[in-house]
């Protein structure tokens, strides 16, 4: 076991830095100091701001010290800002999205999943797929734009309720509600047609193999043959779509920060780049990749850990 | 008799397209999908012009289907109406700028410019005893007012007669968005965007993917292994990550408001996919006795690749180009939100985004036209991907 998370640990240093270089060069295209700065730069002002991040400096030692994960550099945009505390003030309210979501999301769709795998080819299984997939054909921002209109604006204007807000953002669980519910449904909607789709169909895959004949022939239950024998198995598959899909997450959640105001890391980046903020956007993007390789690796290991056969391939 | 018969034609007459055949979602998408497609060539071959999509029409967001509008806005919209011909009337040259003179497809009325300027003056008229009143839905007297100022202004446009005059009903059906543009054909005209943008990144990312993927799986060795690099280096880069480097790469350059940022971002992330699953179906498909047969022959590798095993893999090459596609078409409204999308042409995304204002005056007009035409496209795709999955690839989950 230890071998196999050696190995994929190795495997993913040259990919590592090969998603950094190529992202560090397609940064450098246009020159970040004179795009922030813009066109009536002083040619000082345009040293100085250079220097401060060593962009002056070989592409190879700039590589180096990028490599060294040196976030206390000072963002250009908000000045006396570090780098690293804005990463800090970012991540609790990027989680408290994703997180509630995915778990979320996976419930529902595990069970939709099962209610039509149950049904299967019948008006239930039927309908329920049809409506999966015209969800997966409407725009991600026509959900939003929706959902903050009716749940956010009309809900509270002409129904009284306030119960969600437009946008903005407050720490706590009390607050947590008010804030981020809304959202976090949205996003829920969104990847439902995909889930459901594909945990059906692993279910339905599941239902044709030969230990599932055994159970019917030995005189088992449809009912139990579904939630005892089948769904046992599919585990396996939907973990595994639960954890390729983490590390979309973070990412996943940029959409809905900006439409809500919620000062999470997709909303950070999202402006450092409108801003031209290039010490933000260079540290964030290096973050960010960092975080999928690791659970790219995390996801190999627990499959692994699931399915031995994987380790010995 | 024998009778060559290329690999297109193998495949088009092989199992699984009969079994598409007889798929009738998949007749119907495919139907949906070329009535797209044939919209975006009449549009491509000039159908709507640059004045159909970004001259204002009307006032800004008239409600579709000649709706039910109250008094203000049916008085903005004669009041824009009579303004437009007075300005006209009163430049230096009137005569010239009245010939010239269009608002959508109409054309002021034939006369001198002293003529038309009456006839201004009388729709000035009819439109101050309207406005006169204050409450224009409740009081009873405005409604013959009403009628005299429509016949006012009527009389200020020439009235089109044939296929002018139905392209210019449908002009306003589906009302205008908040800089007064018909709607209608500014989604038809997103149309073309739409498909052009999926025909050509799908396009790229399948043949880009399809030959590394080949050329990986068929070599194997250092080929391969620098091709599964590249792809697990491009597929690490979070997609919406990459989007936004490349926004701020191409952000003021020389590309900057063409469609190839656009195709660039896709790209950059869609050929990964099919560079996959290709390597792994040459691999399967190296090892069969007819690709042995062929070395044994004599053939070199490269024609075996080419000629041999690559037509072989045609079924995974379609189905990817429509997941693709649909990835593409949902993708540009992702990427206009963050400012890399199409510029200087309406697209569902430019329209959709713009239409973020307009929701929350209650007006849906645009976000639903843009969104209702996007859902059906990407729903035959949708459709026709599952068709051909049935079809040519049964095992798949």
């Amino acid at each position: 076991m230890w071998t196999y998370v050696a190995r994929k640990l190795l495997y993913n240093i040259p990919v590592y830095l090969g998603i950094i270089l190529f992202l560090m060069l397609a940064l450098r295209v246009n020159d970040p100091a004179y795009a922030f700065l813009g066109k009536n730069a002083k040619p000082e002002d345009l040293l100085a701001i250079r220097a401060q991040l060593g962009l002056d400096q070989p592409f190879f030692m700039q590589y180096l010290e990028v490599l060294s994960f040196d976030f206390s550099i000072e963002s250009w945009a908000n000045k006396g800002l570090k780098v690293s505390d804005m990463l800090r003030a970012s991540i609790v309210p990027s989680l408290s999205i994703t997180l509630p979501a995915l778990f979320l999301t996976s419930i529902i769709s595990v069970s939709i999943a099962i209610i039509s795998a149950y049904f299967r080819g019948r008006g239930v299984d039927r309908s329920l797929m049809v409506l999966a997939v015209v969800g997966m054909s409407v725009s991600f921002l026509v959900y939003i734009i929706f959902g903050q209109y009716w749940g956010a604006y009309l809900l509270t204007r002409e129904g009284g309720i306030d119960a969600f807000a437009i946008g903005g953002f407050e720490p706590g669980l009390t607050h947590w509600r008010y804030y981020c519910l809304l959202p976090v449904l949205i996003s829920v909607i969104v990847s439902m047609g995909y889930d459901t789709r594909f945990y059906r169909s692993v279910m339905v895959e599941e239902s044709s193999r030969d230990y599932i004949t055994t159970a019917v022939a030995k005189g088992a239950g449809k009912r139990k043959v579904m939630f005892v024998h089948m769904l046992k198995n599919a585990m396996i598959p939907i973990i595994t779509r639960i954890m390729t899909t983490l590390p979309f997450l973070i990412m996943g959640s940029l959409l809905l920060e900006v439409y809500f105001n919620i000062p999470g890391m997709g909303r950070v980046l999202y402006k450092a780049i409108q801003e031209q903020d290039f010490p933000v956007i260079q540290s964030f993007v290096v973050i960010f990749a960092a975080f999928f390789i690791l659970s790219n690796i995390l996801t190999d290991v627990l499959y692994a850990l699931v399915d031995p056969r994987v380790r010995l391939s | 008799m024998s009778e060559e018969i290329g690999p297109l034609q193998k495949f088009l007459r092989g199992r699984g397209m009969r079994k598409l055949r007889r798929d009738r979602m998949a007749l119907a998408a495919l139907s949906v999908i070329g009535l797209y497609l044939l919209i975006a060539l009449s549009v491509m071959a000039g159908v709507l012009d640059n004045a159909d999509v970004f001259d204002r029409v009307g006032p800004d967001n008239v409600a579709g289907f000649w709706g039910t509008q109250d008094g203000e806005r049916r008085l903005d919209h004669h009041q824009l109406r009579i303004e437009r011909v007075e300005r006209a009337a009163k430049t230096t040259d009137p005569t010239k700028s009245l010939a010239e003179f269009r608002l959508g497809g109409l054309r002021a009325s034939a006369g001198t410019p002293e003529e038309v300027l009456g006839r201004v003056e009388e729709a000035w008229r009819a439109l101050d005893a309207v406005a006169a009143y204050d409450e224009l839905d409740v009081s009873p007297e405005v409604g013959p007012l009403f009628e005299e100022l429509d016949a006012k202004v009527a009389a200020l446009y020439e009235e089109p007669a044939g296929f002018a005059g139905f392209v210019q009903s449908l002009r306003m059906s589906l009302g205008t968005d908040r800089q007064g543009r018909s709607i209608l054909f500014r989604a038809l005209y997103s149309t073309k965007v739409a498909v052009q943008i999926g025909v050509v990144a799908s396009l790229i990312s399948v043949l880009l993917g399809t030959l590394l993927g080949a050329a990986a799986g068929y070599f194997g060795g250092w080929v391969d292994h620098a091709v599964v690099w590249l792809y697990s280096t491009f597929s690490s880069i979070p997609w919406i990550v990459l989007l936004m480097v490349l926004a701020a790469m191409f952000r003021g350059g020389a590309l900057d408001g063409t469609l190839i940022p656009v195709y660039a971002a896709f790209c950059m992330s869609f050929w990964i996919s099919p560079c996959r699953v290709v390597r792994g179906e040459v691999m399967k498909l190296k090892e069969l006795e007819y690709v042995q047969a062929a070395s044994a022959i004599g053939f070199g590798r490269v024609r075996i690749l080419l000629k041999h095993v690559v037509p072989n893999t045609a079924h995974l090459m379609f189905i990817n180009f429509s997941l693709l596609f649909i990835g593409a078409i949902k993708a540009e409204v992702i990427l206009s939100f963050l400012g890399l999308g199409v510029k200087n042409e309406p697209s569902w995304g430019v329209m959709i985004n713009q239409a973020k204002a307009e929701v929350l005056n209650g007006f849906f007009w645009q976000i639903g036209t843009a969104t209702a035409l996007m859902v059906v496209l990407v729903l035959a795709f949708n459709i026709l991907s599952d068709a051909l999955q049935d079809a040519f690839d049964p095992k798949h989950v």
